[in-house]
């Protein structure tokens, strides 16, 4: 078993002092500790499951909602737009 | 610096995005348009709010399967979708439902022409996922601004092999793509709408060599011609690094068209790590091989075949006939002609090709728009054929043909376009021309005997485009001898 | 009796017979809530004024002679992780606070349609990440047994709620345990429907997978009578969910020819021994009542808790990205970088136990890892639901203990969270399976702390696993009611 701590918080958009990350990797330890207790299992292929299967939806129209009632719980919005930070091309 | 040049091979890959004209969006029931004022188009799907759940439209699947028939793909009839994690704003749920072990289609071909030859591009795969929404960047906000109506737009990413030698194939092998989404009438295919976008992976080795050398990936590039310039430029690029002894690094870039140059924007390093895994609010899904089988019967002859098809079995130059099956409608309605054989199809491809090309271009319509059919331009060929009437008489036949719904007869009877070819008004015609033109028959005397051309000219012209000009050709070259 | 002590089916009975109206019970209800909350805390937001009208809405249908549904007038609690159009829904995290989200869960417009009551919104462990309800960012809510111990999670408020009589029903949301496990310490039937059977439509999502709504109560009829309401499939919303004709209990009058299986694994280390005791008791009781027992084996359970933290907490660590301070919720350091934005929002605004899961999901997906822990995991899931349906070819359900043991006291296992994740090995391997598994109490430890017994059927055997419940239930004379 080895981890990251730093690594696994960028991916996860997380941060930790210090202090916090210490921590954290003590316990990650036996959290993953006791998750790798798993057997030897045949991993290949894929993960389909023919047992399992969906149907699909019909290509038909639903309403949408008002502006108003989707920017209700934005924490910034403007000129019916969200604001984020100011974004540089990803 | 061509000698330089030559001593490199190009190696391009695409993987070509193309939105697909579905009445909703992938997930939800909003509706799937271009244009609508910001967020009007959204529902808690769209914006990801907490609780929602994506729901797959059937009309997607079908339409990546279409274009799997029509690439020769192997179809997945048991396929999944899988999650592609990252942040940005633009991507609500910070995750974009997409397919990644399991595509739709994989395994296919497409054959496409280049200088007249044809050249065969492997296709790696077909997949479906979600678009993401629109950033607005605004000089007048200290931030950007979000608009989610792009969120869950259908899109098929379709993946090349690295088969493309040079920015011309991957130019005509973007318009191959494009024109054949257009024929299955799954995209609109507006590049300037940004429909179709692709990202573009070069790489150059020295000729002779058979690995490939280290490639670089340029995104969103949306125009035939950026992705010519694209390409040119980065090979360009890597040639000259190589040149001087430095090594290509494979990185993500991005080409500014207006600028024409590329610049970095992601390095090896920090290539994202997108914990694919499988989506677990969509199952499995089966489609029946029956469905496959009638989605493959649904794909029309495509554009490749068709020129190949008109050069083969009408005689046409491979250009005419390029230019012809490159549009579904045009094509459409040169079949129809063909199929009536009546007439001759040169002459049929001649006038799509000519005159009716050009009043479509210049009215920027399509034929289906015009009031013109396969019956009436094939009987107006019919009466040139029979000498019943002139070529430039027919012009005015096909003008009136595209505006008004009347037949070829009626309009020759109605504006009195019929070919005079009356032995007696011909005659009379002849010996007045003969008679006010001493000198051009004085030269035909003389030897000059091309100038019967030209008395042909004066008599169409005092027909007023009415006479036959093969008989009174005939009819000149008799007289001139009597005069 | 009092009106609050009183059953889902009595309560609608008396509203047919008009010995009480509508309003009278939510006025009751209302009153007893604002009795009990001080010492239950099960409440995150109660809506007074929404249940007085709903309430008054009922009675007018009634004197009008109009058609009302199957929970007229009756009020149902629903855990916060639900979606209530206009009013908040915080799955009890600081990081959705504020948010009121702009349409009803399918479950919550069952619930309308049916002319059910809803007084407010419950209590939960963050996220539903958690076995006590001390996840909350909000309050801890106390098990109505015993106020210094824990309710059991992540379902706590709506254990709880029902258990100090607030309201008669109540939904809540299981992804290893969630339902089950409280409803087993708080002393009250709590029924996890299989995979599919209700829809998730508008609950927040934990583990997309291994999530199910399912009802609480406290009596096997008033379950089944919540579980009837929200079934069904939601094809419009939800493409994991399945049709499903649930027609009622399935009436046994005793338990002849019931096979019941028990597997070993579950009464192994780990399980006090006061749990086994009143487990086997029960079962001994049922052997009593004609049913035959039978020993078997499920050689793959010491490996579910894994396969379950490996799965649920992947799922989790993408469904949870969402939480960014752009769309909704709390939001961070907005004059910074988008980065800053992203950090500061989901550092300040997800509990330590959330960032945890977090944490395991985004390592067992990234990239080198996705193979020795998700994709093993997901084979391994394979494997459970396989031996859960040999074992069903050899009898028709499963008992086991719901959790180890009784409740435990506040506190004392916050700092550990591998003891507080050992809590959920009797049930994970249900969810882990997708099959529907009850819990209905069995008894009490010395302490006078509620036992939960759990029972396990195949896919779709919700009748019968509510008609083997209700066989022992009668046999018992009803469950015991805390006292209050």
């Amino acid at each position: 078993m080895d981890f990251d701590v730093k690594h696994i918080a960028k991916l996860a958009m997380l941060q930790f002092t210090d202090e916090e990350a210490a921590e954290f990797e003590k316990e990650f330890a036996s959290i993953v500790g006791m998750v790798e207790n798993l057997p030897e299992l045949e991993s290949a292929g894929t993960l389909l499951d023919e047992s399992d299967t969906m149907e699909l939806r019909e290509d038909t129209v639903t309403p949408s909602y008002p502006r108003d009632e989707m920017l209700k719980n934005a924490p910034h919005a403007v000129a019916g737009c969200i604001v984020v930070p100011k974004t540089v091309e990803q | 610096m061509n000698s330089v040049n030559e001593r490199y091979e190009v190696i391009v890959g695409l993987e070509i995005h193309a939105e697909l004209c579905t009445k909703t969006k992938i997930f939800c029931g909003c509706k799937n348009a271009f244009g609508a004022e910001v967020n009007t188009l959204c529902c808690p799907v769209c914006m990801g709010l907490p609780g929602s759940l994506p729901v797959l439209n059937k009309q997607v699947v079908d339409y990546a399967i279409k274009m799997g028939c029509a690439l020769g793909c192997t179809i997945n009839r048991v396929s999944k979708n899988d999650r592609k994690n990252y942040y940005y704003p633009d991507l609500p749920k910070a995750y974009q439902i997409s397919q990644f072990d399991v595509p739709l289609c994989e395994h296919g071909a497409l054959d496409i022409l280049v200088d007249g030859e044809v050249k065969r591009v492997g296709i790696t795969r077909i997949h479906i996922e979600e678009d993401a929404g629109k950033l607005i960047h605004d000089d007048a906000f200290a931030g950007s601004l979000v608009d989610f109506n792009r969120c869950g737009v259908p899109l098929i990413e379709i993946v090349s092999e690295p088969d493309l030698r040079s920015a011309e194939e991957a130019k005509a092998y973007m318009e191959a793509i494009t024109g054949i989404l257009l024929y299955l009438g799954i995209s609109d295919a507006k590049m300037q709408e940004g429909s179709v976008r692709a990202d573009v992976n070069v790489s150059v080795r020295p000729r002779g060599q058979a690995e490939f050398g280290t490639r670089t990936e340029m995104k969103n590039v949306n125009s035939f011609g950026a992705v010519y310039r694209a390409i040119q430029y980065e090979a360009q690029r890597q040639i000259e690094v190589l040149e001087a002894g430095g090594v290509i690094e494979q990185e993500t870039r991005r080409w500014d068209d207006a600028k024409g140059v590329n610049y970095v924007l992601r390095t090896k390093e920090d290539a994202q790590d997108y914990r694919y895994f499988p989506e677990p609010d969509l199952l499995t899904f089966v489609v029946s091989e029956q469905h496959v089988r009638e989605l493959a019967d649904s794909v029309p002859e495509l554009p490749v075949a068709k020129t190949l098809r008109y050069v083969k079995e009408y005689g046409l130059n491979q250009d005419d006939a390029q230019l012809l099956a490159s549009s579904k409608p045009r094509s459409e309605f040169f079949d129809a002609c063909v199929a009536l054989n009546k007439c001759d199809k040169k002459a049929v491809s001649n006038w799509m090709i000519g005159d009716i090309a050009r009043i479509l271009n210049e009215r920027r319509i399509e034929v289906g728009d015009t009031k013109l059919t396969p019956e009436k331009l094939t009987d107006m060929i019919v009466l040139i054929e029979k000498g019943a009437i002139s070529n430039t008489a027919a012009k005015t036949v096909l003008e009136t043909m595209i505006d008004e719904e009347r037949s070829p007869d009626e309009i020759v009877r109605e504006k009195g376009l019929a070919q005079v070819s009356d032995t007696g008004a011909l005659l009379a015609i002849v010996r007045e021309v003969l008679a006010g033109n001493a000198k051009a028959v004085a030269d035909y005397k003389n030897g000059k005997t091309n100038v019967l051309g030209f008395l042909v000219g004066q008599c169409m012209k005092a027909s007023r485009g009415q006479g036959n000009p093969a008989m009174l050709r005939e009819m000149l070259a008799k007289e001139i001898e009597t005069v | 009796m009092e009106l609050y002590r009183k059953s889902a089916s009595q309560l609608a009975a008396m509203l047919r017979s008009k010995e009480v109206s509508a309003v009278e019970i939510a006025r009751e209800t209302l009153a007893r809530i604002e009795a009990a909350e001080p010492a239950v805390d099960a409440f995150l937001s109660v809506n007074a004024e929404a249940a007085l009208t709903q309430a008054a809405e009922v009675d007018r249908k009634l004197a009008a002679g109009e058609a009302v549904g199957a929970l007229a007038g009756i009020p149902v609690a629903v855990k916060d992780n639900i979606c209530t159009k206009g009013t908040a829904t915080t799955c009890a995290s600081k990081i959705l606070e504020h948010f009121a989200p702009p349409y009803n869960a399918t479950v919550v417009e069952k619930l309308l349609a049916a002319d059910a009551i809803l007084p407010g919104k419950v209590n939960m462990d963050e996220f539903a990440m958690g076995g006590s309800c001390e996840n909350s960012a909000f309050k801890a809510t106390k098990n109505p047994w015993d106020t210094t111990r824990v309710p059991g999670g992540s379902s706590g408020g709506s254990a709880a709620s029902v258990a100090a009589c607030e309201v008669p029903l109540s939904l809540g949301s299981d992804t290893g345990g969630s339902v089950r496990c409280p409803a087993g310490l708080c002393g009250i039937v709590g029924l996890k429907p299989t995979y599919g059977a209700v829809s998730r439509f508008g609950l927040v999502a934990f583990a997309s997978s291994l999530d199910q709504i399912g009802p609480m109560a406290r009596t096997v009829d008033d379950a089944a009578l919540l579980f009837s309401v929200i079934c069904g499939q939601d094809a419009a919303h939800d493409a994991t969910s399945k049709p499903y004709a649930f027609s009622g209990i399935e009436e046994m009058r005793d338990c002849k020819g019931l096979r019941i299986g028990v597997p070993a694994e579950y009464f192994g280390e780990g399980v006090s021994d006061e749990v086994k005791a009143a487990v086997r008791k029960a079962v001994d009781d049922y052997r009593a009542m004609g049913a035959e027992i039978v020993e078997l084996s499920l050689p793959s359970t010491p490996y579910a808790l894994s396969a379950y933290y490996i799965i649920s907490s992947a799922e989790a660590s993408s469904n949870l990205a969402r939480y960014d301070g752009v769309k909704y919720g709390y939001s961070g350091r907005r004059d910074g970088s988008l980065n800053d934005l992203y950090l500061t929002t989901r550092s300040e605004g997800f509990g330590k136990e959330v960032k945890r899961r977090i944490m395991l999901g985004t390592y067992v997906l990234s990239s080198g890892y996705y193979d020795a822990y998700y994709k093993r995991a997901k084979m391994l899931q394979r494997m459970i639901a396989r031996e859960f349906s040999d074992a069903f070819e050899r009898c028709d359900i499963i008992v086991t203990p719901t959790t180890p043991a009784t409740a435990f006291g506040l506190g004392e296992k916050l700092g550990d969270p591998l003891a507080m994740y050992a809590s959920d090995i009797c049930t994970t391997t249900v969810n882990i399976a997708g099959l529907p598994a009850l819990s209905v109490p069995c008894g009490f430890d010395a302490a006078g702390l509620p036992i939960g017994m759990q029972l396990i059927g195949p896919k779709w055997s919700e009748a019968k696993l509510l008609g083997a419940a209700k066989c022992y239930e009668t046999a018992k004379g009803g469950f015991a009611v805390k006292e209050m």
